[in-house]
């Protein structure tokens, strides 16, 4: 599903190439879990924006579903967006004026879905989550795991083949944390979605079935996970 | 999608309650004043375009020469000679109407009197005007010379109902009339306005100089309607040919005007139309838009302001699916929803204000409801505003990639940079400023005008129309009121003092250069006391005298004529007015009459019996005023019994003399006043989001021990430079503005340092206010909480 071919990434600083990510080569098969780990600072973030095609790289190749990214317009890009990513931010970013409700259903309106359809998929995402009764709530009025579902409810509701999600745990509680990562481990093994995470925790690594280890800028090790949790 | 984004742009109203005060606010404010605009110019353009037979009517304009080949003014005078002519010798003429000016007259039915206002006209005016007759026609209206012409609303004045055909009126107490036909009134906008209308051939029996045919009397309004196709410019070269070859001995050369452009362009200079009512029209124009843009461009501060809030949420959207133009759509939404609830409140607004408005300019709109134009012109208004005040914040903000705005605490831009926004800010308040200055120096002018010396002792001076039995018996009511006390000299005059209407060339003097006197000189026909009463100043000779037989054939001359004649020593000098010999016994000194910032034509002051006009009174201040108005009306009543006793003030006459300027003053005043709240509130908009943003450097800065002075001055000096910037621009340019404005008039102030240090000031004043307002608050938070926050 994903091939990343010698990707680069530099931000020119007075002169000098200041390197956030080397030579970063990797492939990621349809309906694998991997998660990204590394030190603060180490590129993490920067591949997984890059695989999201919110960032370009400087320098090398991505293949997304067997298309070249790289040149792509924006336009194109858009559609890949609205069909087949998901995004999970650590801030959630819900957009605080929409209510719960509104806010899963806001991919589907960018796609330019029936309104019928939106509503029963909507509904089935609030039931799925057991959140039902607060979908006229605002995100401000929700704790940062419901928050986080939501969230992760908005990514799915365009059933999309690929999940990106940037420290969805971060600020969450152990807790509500080992929640979010049984549902991540629940879509991908029973709905075969790709997921890469962006993790500092070993144990929610544990939930993908790969790991890729980065350190400044460099793939150091890629292992699959032994004993699955 | 829609609905969604409407649902969310009010929800963000309501989250963020202070910007959506002052956005409200203001875009009502510039509304309000857009919609005024719009009903006032519909109105002034409408002026005589009620009905189609209009389009073809020119009135006869006449040139006055100043006697070196110029042209001192122009007006819509003609005389009697000029329309039976036209009408004999123009086959390009589809019609000509002679008119009079209105005036206002006594017209009765039965015992109830009124004065309202009368003209006279040929029946060919019913081919000008699209009067719409309720009884009556065109035909018939106007044949019998007693015959008269009412109103719907003078109908049921007099009568209180509307068939009143064949009914008996009576005319200034002397003539009676017979009702022939009731029109509907006449819209405010249309010119020769009047409330009855008779026949020409009644005007000759009432004023013979309306009978005998003359070149010298420029007293009457002549309209002509063209032929379809034909040019106005072959009429006119007709018009001098014919006028030369005629041999009338007419030297004012004559041109053709559309009557429907005479009220917006009617301003003539050389004899060319260099404007009118046009420019208050443009003038309100550019201050209305000003004010809306003012608003416009506090949304766009308040809104790209808030860039940071929004940035995230317009990444997040991005990665959502969402394409630029679905962004740009939703924040145009957002203006449009303000706008909305803007021109809701503006409509309210509006009628609420429209009658003031009325009163204030003299005219009378109204909003049209159920007009379709109306509805269109109010949705172009609004999809205006919106797409002026939302365009810029909507691809502004739509524009953020996604990966800057999603950063947590990525400052987009470092707040006031040299930006658009700073830029809009200089604009709003370059406006505020221009019109601080603008109302300040017309307020001096309005003061200077005021303070120049009459000529004339204005206080305790009265005059009352000269009219029905007073005309017979005027020195009978002289005495009485003399004897009563009330008065302590008086005169009677065919014209009144401030504002005379008799106009002539017709002058010869001894030692005079040219063949044919061409400078416009002015008569008043009066008896005793003219320089007693009015107070006015002998420069040589006396007033005259009933002691002197021989003074009814002097003439006295106001200083200016004596100059322009050139006479070293003019007392006993004969001259010729209008035919007639008479002595110079006295020379007056130049008072104020007509325009207040002009120096008046030349005028000659002669004895001439008694044709009704207008009588001056100078009230004895050994009684009070009250007693003094009581005794003349109870005298004045019972010997003319038909008329009503009016009697105005002087003082109030010579002030009516500034009401355009005063006008003008109070528009400056009122839209300089809205500009700088207007500006003001965007200002507080902006430091409070600067103060909010900047929460945690003040905090840090606290603690470090900055005082709250110093947080004070970090958070005014980037908006104060702004002010600063705008006053450095807008004060030399609005004071260039308001010294041509000065030039205009004859005798004018000048714009002094004064008035540009006070506009600066208050300027400085109002900004720091609002500024150090919300400094005070930001500087005195907690820094604790500051700190916590995030």
């Amino acid at each position: 599903m994903i091939e990343l071919n010698n990707i680069e990434k530099y931000h020119p600083a007075k002169g000098i190439k200041h390197y956030v990510l080397r030579h970063v080569s990797a492939s990621i098969a349809s309906g694998e879990f991997v998660s990204v780990m590394g030190p603060s600072g180490a590129g993490k973030s920067t591949l997984l924006n890059i695989l999201g095609m919110l960032e370009e790289p400087t320098y090398g190749t991505y293949h997304f579903m067997g298309e070249d990214i790289t040149s792509m317009n924006e336009r194109k890009r858009i559609e890949l967006y609205r069909n087949h990513i998901g995004f999970v931010f650590q801030a959630y970013h819900l957009i605080d004026e929409m209510t719960v409700q509104e806010n899963i259903e806001a991919p589907l309106i960018y796609k330019k879905i029936v309104a019928s359809e939106r509503k029963s998929r909507v509904a089935d995402l609030l039931d799925r989550f057991n959140m039902v009764a607060k979908k006229d709530l605002f995100p401000s009025q929700l704790s940062g795991g419901q928050q986080q579902l939501v969230g992760i409810a908005r990514a799915l509701v365009a059933e999309p083949s690929l999940i990106l999600a940037d420290e969805p745990t971060g600020n969450l509680q152990s807790a509500q944390a080992a929640e979010i990562m049984s549902l991540f481990r629940k879509l991908n093994r029973e709905e075969g979605i790709t997921i890469v995470q962006v993790t500092h925790s070993e144990k929610n690594a544990q939930y993908g079935n790969r790991i890729l280890t980065i350190e400044d800028g460099v793939v150091r090790t890629d292992t699959p996970v032994a004993g699955q949790l | 999608m829609f609905k969604l984004n409407i649902r969310i742009a009010l929800r963000s109203l309501l989250r963020n309650k202070p910007a959506a005060l002052i956005n409200i606010t203001g875009l009502t404010i510039g509304l309000t004043a857009c919609l005024m605009l719009l009903l006032y110019v519909t109105y002034e353009r409408n002026f005589d375009r009620h009905d189609a037979r209009t389009t073809r009517v020119y009135g006869v304009m006449t040139n006055v020469p100043d006697g070196k080949g110029g042209i001192t003014a122009t007006f819509d005078g003609t005389t009697t000679a000029l329309a039976p002519m036209l009408r004999q010798s123009l086959p390009a003429l589809e019609a000509v109407c002679r008119l009079s000016y209105g005036s206002i007259r006594l017209i009765a039915s039965g015992e109830h009197a009124f004065k309202k206002e009368a003209r006279f006209a040929e029946p060919e005016i019913f081919q000008m005007y699209g009067y719409r007759f309720l009884s009556g026609d065109s035909t018939t209206a106007l044949a019998d010379p007693h015959s008269v012409v009412l109103t719907a609303s003078m109908a049921k004045t007099l009568f209180g109902r509307l068939d009143v055909t064949g009914s008996r009126l009576r005319y200034q107490d002397q003539y009676d009339l017979k009702v022939t036909a009731v029109i509907e009134d006449l819209p405010l906008n249309s010119s020769n306005r009047f409330d009855y209308l008779m026949p020409w051939l009644f005007y000759e029996t009432v004023d013979p100089s309306a009978k005998e045919l003359n070149w010298t009397n420029y007293s009457f309004i002549t309209l002509l309607k063209l032929k379809p196709g034909i040019a106005p410019e072959t009429v006119n070269k007709s018009l001098v040919t014919l006028l030369k070859s005629s041999g009338s001995d007419s030297e004012q050369p004559h041109f053709i005007f559309p009557l429907q452009r005479l009220h917006l362009y009617g301003k003539f200079e050389q004899g060319r139309s260099v404007g009118g009512d046009i420019e208050q029209v443009r003038l309100f124009t550019a201050l209305a838009l000003g004010i809306l843009l003012l608003a416009c461009i506090n949304f766009m501060n308040l809104a790209t302001a808030r860039a940071g809030r929004r940035a995230r949420e317009v990444g997040v959207k991005k990665t959502l699916g969402a394409d630029r133009r679905s962004l740009v759509f939703q924040f145009l939404t957002e203006s449009m929803v303000l706008c909305l609830i803007s021109v809701a409140l503006a409509v309210a607004l509006a009628e609420l204000l429209i009658p003031a408005f009325n009163s204030l300019l003299r005219v009378q709109l109204n909003v049209g409801y159920f007009n379709g134009t109306t509805w269109l012109a109010l949705l172009a208004i609004v999809l205006f505003t919106g797409i002026l005040a939302g365009s810029y914040p909507a691809f502004y903000l739509s524009s953020f990639n996604v990966i800057g705005s999603l950063k947590r605490n990525a400052p987009l831009r470092r707040f006031l940079p040299f930006s658009m926004r700073q830029v809009l800010v200089v604009v709003q308040f370059c406006f505020a400023v221009s019109l601080i200055v603008a109302t300040l120096v017309i307020y001096k002018q309005i003061s200077y005008i005021k303070n120049r010396p009459l000529g004339v002792e204005v206080q305790a001076l009265v005059e009352m129309p000269l009219e029905g039995n007073l005309k017979t018996r005027f020195e009978l009511f002289k005495k009485r009121l003399l004897a009563s006390g009330a008065v302590s000299a008086m005169y009677q005059s065919s014209v009144k003092l401030a504002h005379h209407s008799s106009n002539f060339t017709d002058i010869r003097w001894p030692g005079m250069q040219a063949a044919v006197n061409r400078v416009m000189f002015n008569k008043v026909g009066t008896g005793y006391d003219f320089i007693k009463t009015n107070g006015i100043k002998m420069l040589a000779g006396r007033d005259f005298s009933p002691a002197l037989p021989t003074d009814s054939g002097g003439v006295l001359l106001s200083a200016r004529a004596a100059k322009i004649m050139g006479l070293k020593d003019p007392l006993g000098k004969v001259i010729q007015v209008m035919g007639e010999r008479r002595t110079v016994i006295g020379v007056f000194a130049d008072y104020v009459w007509d325009e207040p910032a002009k120096t008046n034509n030349p005028m000659v002051v002669q004895m001439e019996p008694l044709r009704g006009g207008s009588m001056t009174m100078r009230l004895n201040t050994a009684h009070s005023l009250e007693d003094n108005i009581a005794a003349i009306s109870k005298i004045a009543r019972e010997m003319n019994p038909a008329y009503p006793v009016e009697l105005s003030f002087m003082n109030q006459v010579y002030a009516g003399k500034l009401e355009s300027e005063r006008l003008l003053g109070l528009l400056s005043r009122i839209f300089g006043g809205l500009a700088i709240l207007i500006s003001c509130l965007g200002l507080y908009g902006l430091v409070s989001f600067s103060a909010e943003q900047r929460t945690r450097e003040f905090g840090v800065r606290r603690v470090l021990g900055a005082t709250l002075l110093n947080i004070m001055q970090l958070l005014s000096a980037a908006f104060l430079k702004l002010i600063a910037v705008a006053l450095v621009i807008a004060v030399p340019l609005s004071c260039a503005l308001m010294n041509t404005w000065l030039q205009g008039f004859e005798f004018h102030t000048s714009v002094s340092f004064w008035t540009i240090a006070v506009a600066t000031l208050l300027t400085l004043a109002l900004a720091l206010v609002t500024i150090g307002l919300q400094a005070v608050q930001a500087a005195r938070a907690n820094p604790v909480d500051a700190l916590k926050y995030e």
